[in-house]
């Protein structure tokens, strides 16, 4: 069972930092601050939430396995509202107003 | 106060004084159990997190007063099942256009007219939009609709949105808002 347990979290971990890598080319290639924005919100979420995955087989308690999951709420959380802050930012005043 | 028809749900009485206390319980117990989870229950520190709980709660309560949200527990998990979902379309599709040798973008601005009004409830779906696959909610136009930038302005964003917004709006259901 444990080998089954460590097999995901070789395989959530993994990708995971492959969608971490992804979202910063992303973050490097893209044309200009509100495509990027895409780029950091949406990938790196969703390469977090599979680290996060990747790890709960492996903690020692279930407070540690829920705290974990809080992370990476409120990760989610301060990536939505700071994400419309900065993208409204953008459109009303310029990438460098 | 502009009170706004809730529309499929009859009810639109001002929040009472014991709605209030009531969420103020519920709201206290939600932020002394995150506490219990952040600490791993110290016995120590329970003196302050009883005041950080207290502090969180008139906070909370102040920027966000107490409302009726019609919640609705199953159609709930459904959209948290949804949103996982498309957490996913959303990461996998931003990560193949980043890795794509051409770049394949096609950014720019769509106009959304939301079917919530301005308050919280459209902040809800706005927060959850910045989330969801392509779309990019930016603040509000003067005629009132939002102003969402997509990475790909020739996938059918407006009609996604729409039905985004119908699900959303199931899960949390008919709120009476003041705002």
């Amino acid at each position: 069972m444990s080998l089954v347990m460590d097999i995901l979290t070789i395989c959530a971990v993994s990708a995971g930092a492959l969608f971490f890598l992804a979202g910063t080319v992303g973050l490097l290639r893209f044309p200009d601050t509100l495509t990027r924005l895409h780029a950091l919100t949406k990938v790196d979420n969703l390469g977090l939430g599979l680290i996060v995955l990747g790890l709960l087989p492996q903690t020692s308690s279930v407070l540690f396995a829920v705290k974990l999951v809080f992370v990476w709420l409120l990760v989610q959380l301060s990536g939505a509202v700071v994400t419309q802050l900065i993208a409204g930012a953008v459109r009303h005043h310029g990438a460098d107003g | 106060m502009n009170l706004i028809k809730a529309g499929n749900i009859g009810e639109a009485s001002p929040a009472r004084w014991s709605d209030a206390i009531g969420s103020a319980v519920i709201r206290a117990i939600g932020f002394f159990c995150f506490w219990l989870i952040l600490t791993r229950g110290d016995p120590g520190d329970v003196g302050p997190g009883l005041i950080a709980v207290a502090a969180a709660t008139w906070a909370s309560l102040k920027l966000l007063p107490a409302e009726q949200w019609g919640f609705r527990p199953i159609r709930f998990a459904g959209f948290v099942l949804h949103f996982l979902r498309q957490s996913i379309v959303a990461g996998a599709d931003v990560a193949l256009r980043a890795l794509h040798p051409r770049l394949p973008l096609q950014p720019g601005f769509v106009t959304y007219r939301a079917q919530q009004p301005p308050g919280r409830k459209r902040n809800t779906f706005c927060a959850i939009m910045s989330l969801m696959p392509g779309t990019l909610p930016c603040g509000t136009s003067n005629d009132g609709s939002l102003a969402i930038h997509c990475l790909d302005v020739t996938q059918p964003v407006v009609e996604q949105l729409s039905m985004e917004e119908t699900l959303c709006m199931g899960a949390l259901g008919g709120a009476r808002s003041d705002a």
